[in-house]
């Protein structure tokens, strides 16, 4: 009998790494009829793949990084600490857990963490055999999973797990995450709904959704380990990258279209082929507003997706990461940047009076009953800062600007043209990139563009 | 004379305009944010479900008819459940309040 699993589990073993499934996966019998036993049994065709993962930004929430300003090169930066103003906590100060009564007397369960792949107990950046039996594979493979399952709750030691949908119906479901698989968690990262970066990928708003495309289709992972671009606000990255050259060449504009491959040295894709941007501009932590369900959230002002203009700057894919301010390094003349588009956002928060360093926030006291500097002296007490409670009474409100990537909601079809930018009243802004006005003067006039936007015109009509 | 009496006609052209486009944009889109006290949808293959929501500001109960793909899977697969606050945009086509906007004020 073990002769004959074993021999099963090899040759599923050698169908899985061979890649010869179509679509559905491979191993549906097996798990049929042992059921589904959290990772070991992913583990059974994919040996190894576990302590892959755990050492990957999706479990970690942090990793080393090397292209943002005063950062220490020898520790790892993500999620798991930042202190920015999108999202004041993070998951060391506001940890998952059962926030004070509020006023009417409900209570619940919230968390920076709560999108953590694991059960909590397990949690960001943990490592051994329990971490890795912890993950929660389905929650970003199956397309059949209960989400009645993955909420929190206190076990008998009195700990907060989260919980997991491990049923053999999910685990009969797996395949390669689909967008809905991703969107999990990212759709409603910052605090809502298309909150952060303020995209949607249906096929109304993004050219390869329209196509039929998923987010790993470009964000391809190899050991789980998941390409990111170079938005100058998304830091942990796992050491490989993704860009629109990886599939389109730096040359894709054919035809009358041909002279914009003229634009790839110094224009970014992203520049012309999204122009519009969405999502929250703006964000005050130091004002909590009462919901229907009372519970207070940060004041925020909301946008839809494709709402709001991107602004456009130099961008040499490095980061300059201060207190008030985080956002590209680049200029005309370093030869190395491009000119991107941007969503810019506005965050206020607190400052420390003493140091001026921005201040990060515990959400469990203001979810409750609308106190922020409550949460500040919360998370100063978690991070061992000296006299938590002067520091909070002392803090002084302040603004952040964020420059976020604006790596989605692409459009063919939309896409600016020769006018938009070189029109007199174009969207770019050339004083600001560093054009002098002579240079400014040529680049508005029609000269430019005339002969092939006339080409052009005669073969749409 | 004249010139008042055309005063007063431009007023009133403006005036009428004014409210005729306030009338119809009221018509066309709501907007409320209120907690799911009821879903009603029937099975996985379902094209169209009802929630019921409590209306934060009147406290009144709201039927919404969500015909949305997103939404409806997100019915199904239990993301968004009874308890969950909304934000919601409809519009009254045929006595129905049929969703035109659908989420979880929630985030994390």
């Amino acid at each position: 009998m073990k002769l004959t699993v074993t021999i099963s589990s090899a040759l599923l073993a050698v169908l899985c790494a061979a890649g010869v499934w179509g679509a559905e996966h491979p191993g549906k019998s097996e798990i049929e009829k042992n059921g589904y036993k959290g990772p070991a049994t992913c583990e059974e065709c994919h040996p190894g793949t576990t302590k892959g993962f755990i050492d990957s930004v999706h479990w970690k929430h942090a990793s080393k990084v090397d292209n943002v300003s005063n950062l220490d090169p020898k520790k790892e930066y993500g999620m798991k600490n930042r202190i920015y103003t999108m999202c004041n906590g993070n998951d060391i100060v506001n940890n998952l857990k059962e926030i004070p009564k509020n006023a009417e007397g409900k209570s619940k369960f919230t968390g920076c963490n709560t999108c953590h792949p694991g059960n909590h107990v397990s949690d960001v950046g943990s490592t051994g055999p329990e971490a890795e039996n912890a993950i929660d594979c389905l929650v970003c493979h199956s397309t059949d999973y209960d989400f009645r399952q993955r909420k929190p709750f206190k076990n008998e030691k009195g700990q907060v797990v989260m919980g997991q949908d491990r049923s053999t119906k999910a685990a009969l479901a797996i395949a390669k995450p689909t967008v809905k698989n991703c969107m999990v968690c990212h759709e409603a990262a910052g605090g809502g709904v298309l909150v952060k970066r303020g995209f949607s990928f249906t096929k109304e708003t993004d050219a390869h959704a329209a196509k039929g495309m998923v987010c790993v289709d470009c964000h391809k992972a190899k050991n789980h380990k998941i390409p990111t671009g170079f938005d100058p606000n998304n830091w942990a990255n796992d050491g490989v990258r993704v860009a629109c050259t990886d599939c389109h060449g730096e040359k894709p504009h054919k035809g009358l279209s041909a002279a914009y491959n003229n634009h790839t040295s110094k224009i970014a894709c992203q520049t012309c082929h999204i122009p519009r941007t969405g999502g929250a501009v703006a964000k005050d932590f130091t004002v909590w507003e009462k919901g229907g369900d009372g519970f207070y959230e940060p004041t925020t002002l909301k946008q839809e997706a494709n709402a709001t203009a991107p602004v456009y700057a130099w961008y040499n894919k490095t980061v300059r990461n201060e207190q008030h301010f985080i956002g590209p390094n680049g200029s005309r003349k370093d030869g190395k940047s491009k000119i991107y588009p941007f969503k810019i956002y506005m965050g206020k928060a607190f400052y420390d009076k003493k140091t001026g360093n921005l201040l990060s926030m515990d959400f469990a006291p203001p979810m409750s009953n609308g106190n922020a500097r409550a949460g500040v002296e919360s998370a100063a007490r978690t991070l061992g800062m000296k006299n938590p409670a002067d520091i909070a009474k002392n803090a002084v409100p302040g603004w952040q600007t964020i420059y976020f990537g604006s790596n989605h909601l692409v459009t063919k079809s939309k896409a600016l043209n020769c006018i938009n930018c070189h029109g007199v009243n174009g969207v770019i802004n050339f004083k600001d990139l560093g054009y002098s006005d002579k240079e400014i003067k040529k680049l508005t006039n029609p000269e430019i563009y005339f002969n092939q936007l006339i080409e052009k015109q005669k073969e749409d009509w | 004379m004249k010139k008042s009496v055309a005063v007063m006609i431009v007023f009133a052209l403006v005036a009428l305009s004014v409210l005729s486009f306030s009338k119809v944009a009221s018509a066309e889109e709501i907007k409320m944010v209120g907690v799911i006290t009821k879903i009603d949808i029937a099975g996985k293959d379902a094209k169209t479900a009802t929630a019921t929501l409590k209306d934060n500001k009147t406290e009144k109960l709201v039927e919404i008819t969500i015909n949305d793909d997103l939404t409806l899977d997100k019915f199904k697969d239990h993301r968004i459940v009874v308890g969950d606050e909304i934000r919601c945009k409809y519009e009254v086509i045929d006595g129905k309040n049929v969703s035109k906007l659908f989420r979880k004020t929630a985030g994390c």
